[in-house]
């Protein structure tokens, strides 16, 4: 089932054209990783591919909508879209499980329940004992974990991540990799931005960005 | 690279039959560098020769277990006591033809992006192994190798093509 579908999406801002004709399916279970030089339109691609921006010509859909048909925008990329970013953007003055489970009260689902669905999440990229500490208590890579539990909790099924390794250690992204990886082969379709090659390797397909346009893609024989 | 100081490192830990030499070698480094049971035989004679290793009791079906000597112990020593030299590396066939692109080819940034291409499938796969190569730490460290140079050639090519734009 294909979970984000890019048809011939152009964005210029300006005279800039950031993306030029981008096609681009990504289905649920596939990690697919993007890469090119600083400027080639791979964060423009992620926020379109979210919702966050919209594109100047094509068509964007997640899970079969068109964003440009969707009345509540906001109200699908809460319920569908997970993000992660390389600045985290936690909130400070709450604890790691609070963080995790404040998208899921936006969307209107009880305290109690959010709390759950946030400590299972958390448990699953293995930070159930740090739930109750605040990010400054926490090391870079469990608060990059914390961001991480925040983008996938409420099952949603597409994962868009713009440089979630950071500034990490190789093995603090390895884990960082394994934790998206697993989410892919539970079924969630991920989309990984990074200029890292050690971690666009873990993708099914990697796609090659140049001037905002795909200029090749390597596709890991018999992906899954 | 030394399979016969390879060998004589597996038999520091202790006498062994070719045929075990040969699946510890492979264990080791994740039948990166598969050896045929010839290669090990043929290591472990020269080996003998040169006073290295010592055969010892022949079992019933004929074969030979080997122990290693006083010389041995003090090749493997110095072996792992002596850093790799560059010069020990065998030219760089990459290197050559990408010099040869930028200076004579019509589009070098077409050779560029199709071994950028190739590179990172080899490094998917790479990945992949080491994912599924949980447990064996040798192993997965000799993939982390191989996984480093490829990174280390992925960021060259991009150096390459920004200085061709």
């Amino acid at each position: 089932m294909t979970l984000l579908t890019l048809e011939s999406v152009s964005r210029t801002y300006g005279e800039v054209k950031a993306l030029d004709g981008v096609d681009l399916t990504v289905a649920a279970g596939e990690l697919v990783a993007v890469m090119g030089p600083s400027g080639s339109g791979k964060s423009t691609l992620l926020n379109l591919a979210g919702g966050l921006d919209r594109p100047s010509s094509g068509t964007v859909a997640v899970a079969g909508e068109d964003l440009a048909r969707v009345r509540d925008l906001a109200a699908l990329r809460r319920r569908s879209v997970g993000y992660v970013f390389q600045e985290l953007n936690l909130i400070h003055s709450l604890t790691a499980v609070e963080n995790v489970m404040l998208p899921r009260e936006l969307d209107g689902v009880a305290a109690r329940q959010a709390r759950q669905e946030a400590l299972a999440v958390l448990d699953e990229v293995g930070l159930r004992e740090q739930a109750e500490a605040f990010p400054d208590e926490l090391s870079g890579g469990q608060r990059q974990r914390v961001a991480i539990a925040r983008a996938l909790v409420g099952e949603r099924r597409l994962v868009l991540a713009d440089e979630p390794t950071g500034a990490l250690d190789t093995a603090t992204g390895d884990e960082i990799l394994t934790l998206l990886r697993a989410r892919a082969d539970a079924g969630a379709a991920v989309l990984l931005v990074t200029h890292e090659p050690r971690y666009a390797a873990w993708a099914d397909r990697v796609i090659f960005l140049r001037d905002g346009r795909i200029v090749d893609a390597s596709l890991l024989e018999s992906a899954r | 690279m030394s399979i016969r100081h390879g060998l004589l490192a597996l038999l520091s830990r202790g006498p062994r039959y070719g045929y075990q030499l040969r699946a510890e070698f492979e264990a080791c480094t994740g039948a990166t560098w598969p050896l045929n049971i010839g290669q090990v035989y043929t290591t472990l004679s020269r080996a003998e020769r040169d006073g290295l290793v010592e055969p010892g009791e022949t079992d019933e079906q004929g074969r030979v277990v080997y122990r290693i000597t006083e010389a041995g112990r003090a090749e493997v020593g110095r072996w792992f006591g002596t850093p790799v030299a560059p010069s020990d590396r065998p030219r760089d066939e990459l290197v050559i033809k990408l010099a040869m692109a930028v200076a004579a080819h019509p589009d070098a940034l077409s050779v560029i992006q199709a071994q950028r291409t190739a590179t990172m499938r080899t490094m998917q796969e790479l990945t992949r192994a080491k994912r599924q190569a949980d447990g064996d730490l040798a192993h997965r460290l000799v993939l982390d190798s191989m996984i480093f140079h490829a990174e280390a050639e992925l960021r060259w090519l991009d150096h390459c093509e920004k200085g061709l734009s």
